[in-house]
């Protein structure tokens, strides 16, 4: 059952789907279901004894293209549809212990094809207004699957925090005629202090209002709209970006760091938003020490109001420190 | 970059990417920087 409902309070919808309570949780490494079907083995989602990049559609979906309406009818205040849309996992390598970090720059590359062919097939559905790129790593994030994969949402609305976001870049366009993304880049390169890596296509910061300690940032120093919209070039050097920034991840405290990944861009809801929307990739790492975890609790759940123990420019020198050391 | 669909047993479909090695080096040389 795919049903979304709508809070006229924070004017937003909410998404049941409650066969997800059945989804796999924490197998054995030798029941990954992620992994290749061996010869003689269980079936593995993945019918074939080796792949380079696979991607699918989610046994226990979010969103699924055929969701019925909903039995729950709603009113005019608390209207409900259909919880239609796309929920795809992307399954990184077919080996089992690889990391995004540990890989080589080539299959990122390879990766960000498949994510530029995933924007382009999935924002060309009718039923699909946003299509959202992530991933979760990590147990202390709530994955429950160790395989490499990220996942991919194609939302039958714009959801809220890109929303917001493009609200903000829309207001200051109209105001000032230039990108809001472009000009807090720019704003960033001047002052320096928050920069993490800069390649040159892409620049990695921790950003001035930084709402977790590590918190980061890439940015395509060109204004593009999504990231099927980064010519070949730019495409090799958000490859090389990424691997910075996650093997600096990886030194910072010494061990394989959590965190979600997930990428703004364009919605696919037949808008124009140049100018407004610019490619981006943000990184939530929830660690705030090697030990220690932020979690959301009273202000930032119920106020929605971020309370940050450690300032963006002490934290952006630690984390270029770990890139530069990883680098050596 | 080649692209295979297919429909599993179950209805869902199944993307197989592959690629071929371009040549390129593995990882690029040391570039870039923080400044």
């Amino acid at each position: 059952m795919n049903q979304l409902r709508w809070d006229p309070t924070l004017r937003e919808w909410v998404s049941y789907a409650t066969h997800r309570q059945d989804r796999t949780f924490f197998p054995p490494a030798e029941y990954c279901p992620l992994c290749p079907t061996e010869p003689g083995g269980f079936p593995t989602e993945v019918p074939r004894e080796s792949y380079d990049i696979v991607v699918f559609e989610n046994r226990f979906p979010s969103f699924a293209p055929e969701a019925p309406e909903p039995n729950e009818p709603g009113t005019a205040l608390t209207p409900t549809a259909p919880g239609r849309g796309v929920t795809e996992v992307v399954l990184y390598s077919d080996d089992h212990g690889a990391t995004l970090a540990g890989m080589n720059e080539r299959r990122i590359r390879n990766l960000v094809e498949v994510w530029a062919d995933r924007y382009t097939e999935i924002g060309a559905r009718e039923e699909v207004e946003y299509v959202f790129i992530f991933e979760n790593k990590g147990e202390a994030i709530g994955v429950t699957l160790h395989h490499p994969h990220g996942q991919i949402y194609g939302y039958p609305f714009v959801p809220p925090r890109p929303r917001k976001e493009l609200e903000a870049a829309r207001d200051h366009h109209e105001a000032h005629d230039s990108c809001l993304h472009c000009d807090l880049l720019a704003q960033e390169h001047a002052d320096g202090r928050r920069i993490v890596h800069k390649s040159e296509r892409f620049t990695a910061f921790v950003p001035f209002y930084a709402h977790y300690p590590y918190e980061a940032h890439i940015y395509a120093r060109r204004c593009v709209p999504s990231i099927a919209g980064l010519d070949e070039d730019e495409r090799r050097d958000l490859a090389r970006t990424l691997k910075r920034l996650l093997k600096g991840y990886d030194a910072l405290f010494g061990f394989s760091l959590p965190y979600v990944m997930v990428m703004h861009q364009a919605p696919t809801d037949g808008e124009d938003h140049e100018g407004m929307a610019h490619f981006h990739v943000e990184f939530y790492p929830p660690n705030r020490t090697a030990e220690k975890l932020k979690y959301l609790a009273g202000s930032e759940v119920g106020a929605g109001a971020f309370i940050v123990d450690a300032l963006p420019e002490t934290t952006a020198a630690a984390l270029r420190e770990a890139v530069e050391e990883a680098r050596r | 970059m080649e692209k295979e669909r297919e429909t599993k047993d179950d209805g869902r479909y199944i993307i197989f990417y592959t690629f071929e090695d371009e040549g390129e080096a593995e990882d690029s040389p040391g570039e870039g920087g923080a400044h």
